[in-house]
Parts: structure tokens; sequence; C-alpha cells
């Protein structure tokens, strides 16, 4: 039997590094890299005839028409109507918002310089950065609201496992996933938006769910094998339900993985933006299932009790 | 020992067949009640995969409007909707945010469609006027036709209306209370108008046309809705209320937001995402039965069930199905052989520590259930708080992510259940290999 108490410094440590990654990336790239959805502007794709964009041309004729800062990017999509056409996109980010008469002259200067394509529909985002202060504010606010509301259920469910105990623990492993999907958004600067927080959302009921399958065990050994140190009791537990834990993340990976893969060759971004942090959670929520949770809980416990060994000659 | 399992599992077989091909084909039977659409024609698609604009409308930041005042100019949006005849729409007040949301799909005939004038037009201050009409002048629907000349009263003239019933009689009409001059405005004109109609429009749409009965004077008068039916006439009684109410906003609708996709984009997203959907859907359903063997077919027609379900029941309260929402689905396939997953693992373990398959079993559930109930309700939960504070597409996904767990946990610990008691009745079923344990044949 594998002793994951045991050698859970390395995974501590290895833990360890994703968090010093993440804050490094974090100072490195100023924070987050916000989507428009959180931090306000106006993003605006136009079909175009073919690939030929000059971006520079493209972000001057657009400042020069709004006066605002714009970046320019091109991006393609395929036509399911019409053999898998491929579509070629250039894509304008403006990081406040549009009144409507800039945005009709940049619309304009756009047609007007480059060969858009006629009869097709322009996509665009316009978001009020009042607006994506508080969108944000509400993601977070559900995150915490989620986790608060898995501690009090777990610390009801689990009381065998000291409750609280066993509640803090569980929170520790997820914080420990979240906090991956955001290095993950950290190092590679990708735009951070709703998704992403469904995502987040997602994992965080995942990981207790993953987390919980393992403390169910522990709880049912508890009663079984009383005199067992908890280490032990806990490196069995582990053990026998490493199996489910595998393979109930082998099935859900792969349903994220297809649908990614599926995504990315053909390049729909809201989807891509989905199921890549998905991913990214679903494998973190497994290993701090089986790395995390289970021996925090166990240090905790020893501490406790070593505590409670140590206050009661001094009553006595 | 059989037999009951043996019933209830042909039982539950029949309804999985009969869910799929609803599903499928739709039911309809005539003479009766029964009228499942079929989902492809029945569902509702997010703006996001048929194209088209949301926009989120709210008053400018100056101004702080009554929950009255949103009603009212949610029925303003609504009308004007009406008027350009987009009744594939929706139009959802948030009363605590004062937001009006507002979903369109793109109209199949409109080439040069600017999505952010139209949303505009839809949050201008809306002009009531109440007009005197010439029977000749109409429309080809018959409707009178707004004539400039003949305004009597305008949208500041009235102060407020409100639906109201007589408490006598019960019958519905609105009230109006008038503003000083509007009062002595309509007294000369129901004086010179009676027995002919006054006209109410809302820009250019007329929304009613109430015949004058007799001079009215002082600063309130009423309009009899005309229907008999209560509860339709307080419909009809709020409506015009909040029109006439509308009439009187002192601030237009801003777009705080505005989100228009190409309905070509949507369209193949939607393909890919189906496609994607199906591929994880045979790779599941293989791993089951490669990794479990018997009891990972009756997994897969338990995936089956959950799938099916889940597809009608979105179709049939009529959510719109985002892309994020096929995501959930798409995950909840994912997770939902979890609990299976565990319970067969469960048994495994049963079964190699020497217990026959039937005890096997028994206890497999048993020890399996409360780690599927606890683990199924902390998904339940992030799912709730994300449907709770969550916005337009995430509100799908969470949707989609309940109900794929709560259908998870019905179709582990009713159907998986039944028919593992049922199959494992059966002699040629003891073979441990069966169950994805390795070696000969169970101490029966």
């Amino acid at each position: 039997m594998f002793d994951f108490y045991g050698n859970r410094k390395y995974f501590f440590a290895f833990s360890g590094l994703i968090l010093v990654a993440c804050i490094i990336a974090l100072i490195v790239h100023q924070g987050l890299n916000l989507d428009i959805q959180f931090a306000g502007g106006t993003i605006i794709e136009f079909q175009m005839k073919d690939a030929n964009i000059d971006l520079n041309k493209a972000s001057e004729v657009a400042k020069a028409a709004t006066g605002k800062n714009v970046s320019a990017q091109t991006s393609y999509s395929l036509n399911a109507d019409n053999n898998n056409e491929r579509i070629d996109l250039l894509v304008l980010n403006i990081s406040s918002s549009l009144s409507d008469e800039e945005h009709e002259k940049v619309m304009a200067a756009i047609k007007e310089n480059f060969a858009v394509r006629e009869d097709a529909e322009i996509t665009t985002r316009h978001v009020d950065p009042a607006m994506g202060k508080e969108l944000a504010a509400k993601s977070i606010l559900a995150v915490i609201i989620a986790a608060i509301l898995m501690v009090i259920y777990v610390w009801i469910r689990f009381k065998i496992m000291g409750g609280l105990l066993a509640g803090l623990a569980s929170v520790i492993a997820l914080l420990h996933d979240v906090m991956v999907m955001i290095a993950l958004y950290a190092i590679t600067d990708l735009p951070v938006n709703d998704s992403f927080v469904a995502a987040v959302l997602t994992i965080v009921g995942y990981s207790i769910n993953d987390t919980i399958v393992i403390f169910d065990r522990i709880r049912e050994n508890s009663t079984l094998l009383r005199k067992e140190p908890l280490a032990t009791i806990t490196n069995k537990s582990i053990s026998q339900s490493i199996s489910r834990t595998i393979n109930t993340a082998l099935t859900t990976i792969m349903c994220v993985l297809v649908v990614y893969i599926f995504a990315a060759y053909n390049n729909i971004e809201s989807i891509k933006n989905f199921a890549l942090p998905m991913l990214v959670g679903l494998v973190s929520g497994t290993y701090s299932t089986i790395f995390i949770a289970s021996p925090v809980w166990v240090m905790m416990k020893e501490r406790q009790a070593k505590r409670q060994a140590a206050s009661k000659p001094a009553k006595a | 020992m059989k037999g009951n399992y043996g019933i209830k599992s042909l039982l539950l077989i029949l309804i999985i067949g009969l869910l799929t091909y609803m599903s499928i084909a739709g039911l309809s039977i005539p003479g009766t009640e029964i009228d499942v659409k079929k989902v492809s024609e029945n569902i509702r698609f997010g703006i996001d995969i048929r194209g088209g604009v949301r926009a989120v409308l709210t008053a400018p930041s100056d101004v702080h409007p009554t929950d009255e005042q949103m009603e009212a100019a949610k029925q303003v949006v609504e009308n004007r909707l009406d008027y350009q005849k987009v009744y594939d729409r929706t139009v959802l007040l948030e009363k605590t945010n004062k937001r009006i949301i507002v979903e369109i799909p793109w109209r199949q005939d409109e080439k040069d469609f600017d999505p952010r004038k139209a949303v505009n037009e839809l949050g201008m201050t809306a002009q009531l006027t109440f007009r005197e009409v010439d029977a000749s002048k109409v429309d080809e629907n018959g409707n009178y036709l707004p004539l400039d000349d003949k305004i009597i009263l305008k949208g500041d003239d009235v102060v407020k209306a409100a639906p109201e019933a007589d408490p006598s009689t019960g019958k519905v009409y609105v009230s109006l209370k008038l503003s000083s001059e509007g009062a002595k405005k309509f007294e000369e004109a129901t004086g010179r108008l009676v027995g002919q109609p006054i006209a109410i429009f809302m820009d250019e749409q007329l929304i009613s046309a109430p015949n004058v009965r007799e001079k009215i004077s002082g600063d309130s008068a009423v309009i009899d809705i005309g229907i008999s039916d209560t509860n339709l006439a307080t419909q009809e009684a709020t409506e015009l209320a909040n029109t006439i109410n509308a009439g009187a906003l002192p601030f237009k609708l801003e777009a705080i937001q505005i989100e228009s996709i190409s309905p070509i984009l949507g369209k193949s997203a939607l393909n890919v995402i189906l496609m994607a959907g199906l591929v994880a859907c045979i790779l599941v359903g293989l791993f089951m039965l490669l990794y479990y063997r018997l009891p990972g077919i009756i997994a897969d027609i338990a995936l089956l069930f959950q799938i099916v379900t889940q597809v009608l029941v979105i179709s049939g309260v009529g959510m719109s199905l985002t892309l994020a929402g096929i995501a959930g689905i798409i995950l909840t396939i994912g997770m939902g052989v979890d609990a299976n997953v565990i319970i067969y693992e469960r048994i495994k373990e049963e079964i190699k520590s020497g217990k026959t398959i039937r005890a096997a079993i028994d206890v497999g559930f048993e020890r399996a259930f409360t780690a599927i109930f606890d683990g199924n309700i902390t998904t339940l939960i992030t799912a709730v708080v994300l449907y709770m504070l969550g916005s337009g597409s995430i509100q799908s996904f969470a949707f989609t992510l309940g109900l794929g767990v709560l259908l998870n946990f019905i179709t582990a610990i009713v159907i998986s259940r039944t028919f593992l008691r049922a199959v494992s009745g059966f002699k040629i079923t003891k073979n441990r290999w069966l169950y994805g344990v390795r070696g000969g044949n169970s101490n029966v």
C-alpha cells in the first residue's frame, strides 16, 4: 500500500510550486487579464472576405475613428451551413465603452477600408464598466458562498471525522483547485470571463464530491478499525477508493477533453474558454482529493489530539 | 429469486424506450392531454446559438426608478417589440438590480441590421398620446392611424394609471389620474366626443381605443376593459395601466450590455458541441462496458435514461439552452456515471472479499449510498448557487448541471439497482468475470 500520508511533503511541495508560479505570473502580468465582461469595453467582430488583413492598419483606422485605444486581432470560424467553409474574422478590442456615434464611425471606417463580407452579420459585445465590476463581485461572492455551504455541509455530515476539521480540510483542497485554475490563467494571460467562473464553481462542486467519497470511506473505516492510527486508516481509505476516484475522473475528463478538442479544432472561443479551465480543474481536483485533502485532515486531527493531550494534565 | 425485479426491470426498459422514442419522434395521443413535441423541434436555443441580440437595459445612473416604473418600462419594451412583430423574444425584469434583459433572435429577412440601434430604439423615452381618430384613416388591419394634429393628452398629462376592480360588481377597469392641465383638456375633448372613440397610442402604435360614454370632469377617469373573464381582464388592465404609466416615464433606458451573435457562427458552434457530446457519450459508454462488463451495460442504459430525461425536461420547461448549457449536459454525462462507478467498485470489493454476487450487490449498494448521497448534494449546492447568482448563459449551465446530478442519483439508486438484482438471479450471470473481477466463479 502506498503511503499517501507519509509522502505528503512531496505533494505539498509540488502544490506550493504551482502557488509560487501563480504569484510570480500575477506580479509579472499585473494581475489577471480580465475579459470585457468584467473590465467593461467593446469587442467588434467583422466577417472578412479573406485572411489578408493588415492588423496595424486596422487598429490605426479604428483608433482614428474612435480616438480610443484599439487592439486588432484575426480569428476564424467554420461555417457549418456551407461545407465548413472558413470564415476569417477581424476582431477589434476596445478597452472602454463607445458612444453610439463612435460605434457607427468605427463600423463605417472598417467597412470602407477593408474587405468585409457583404450581408454578413457583425458580432458585437459591449459591456459597461460598472456592470462588469458588479458581475466580477458577484462571481467572487458565488465562489465564497459555495465554499461556506460546503464547509457547513461536511461539518454536519462528517461529525465522526471531527466535523469542522473535515470541512476545513475539504475546503483547503477546494481552494487548492481554484488556485491551480487561477494559476493557469495567470501564467497564460488568458482573459477571465464568466465561463471561467462557471468552470471554477463546477470544479468546486466536483472537488468536494471527490473528496467526500474518500472521507466517506474514512468515516466508515474509523468505526471499523478503531485501534489503527489515523494515518493508516487514511492510507487504507484512499487505496480502497482510488479506482473509483480515477475512473470517475477518467470519464469526466474524457468528456471535457472531447469538448475541448472539438472546440479547439473549430476555433469556438466560448466553448474553449469553458472547457480548458474545467479540464485543468478536473485534474487538479482529482490530485487534491488524493494527495491534499486527506493528509491535511490527518495533520489537523493529530495536532488537535496533541493539544488536547497537552491540556488534559494541566486541568487535572 | 429474480421474479419481482425481472418484472420491474422490464417495466423500466419500457419506460426508457418510451422516453427515448418521445424525445426523438414526439408523442401525441389524440383525445388526451398528452402532446409531447419532439425535442429537436421544441427545444429553445439561447441567443448564442440562434444568433441575435441580448441586451441589458437600465435607467441612467442619476435616476432611481421605483418597481412600478420598471414594470412600466418593461411594458414599453414589450409593446415596441410587438409593434415590430418580434414575438419570439424574452424580456425579463430584474427588480433587485432595476434591469431589463432583452433577448431578440436574429431576423432572417433583415440584411443591414444594427443591433445597437435596435436596442437604443427599444430604450427610448416612450411617447404616449391620447388622440382623436378619424374612422376613415385606418391601416390594413382596421386599426386607427395616429393623427398628429389631433392630440388630446400627452404622457405627462397623466399622473398615474392603475388597474382596479369594482368591489361590488367585480368589473375590472383602469383608473386614470390626470394633472390639472390634463383634466381641463380631457374635459373639453370628452364633452365633444361623447359616443366616439379616443385612441391611446404608444409611439406610433395603437394600444386601445375606448369609446367616450359621457363628458368627464375632474382629475380622474376610468377605462373599462370590457372583458367578462376576471383573470383575462385583470391581465389586460395591468398591461394597459403599465403602458400608460410608461408614457409618463421621465427616463429612457440605456444599454449597459449588448451582445450580438451572428447566427452562422452560432449554428456552427451548435453542430460542433453536439458532435462533441455524441463522441463523449460513446467514449463513456464504451469505457463502462469494457471496464465493468455486465454492470457496465446497465450503467449505459441508465445513462441513456439520464440524457433522454434531461433533454426532455429542458425542452419541456422551455428553458433556453445555451452552449454552456450543452457543455453542462456533456459534463454530467461524465459525472453521471460516477454513482455507478462508486457502486460497482464497491460490489467488486465485496465479491473479492468472498461474498456471493447477490450479497455483494446488496451490500455494495447499501455501503455506496452515503458516498453518493453526500457527493451529489454538494454538487447540487454548487448548481443552486450558480443558478441564483449567475446570469443568462451560466444559469443554463447551472440548470443542466443540477438536473443531471439529480437524475444521476435516481438512475443509480433505482434503475441500476433493479436491473442488477434482476440479472444476478440468472445462473449464467454468476460468473465473476462479468463483474470485472478476475478469476473463477463466485462462491454461490
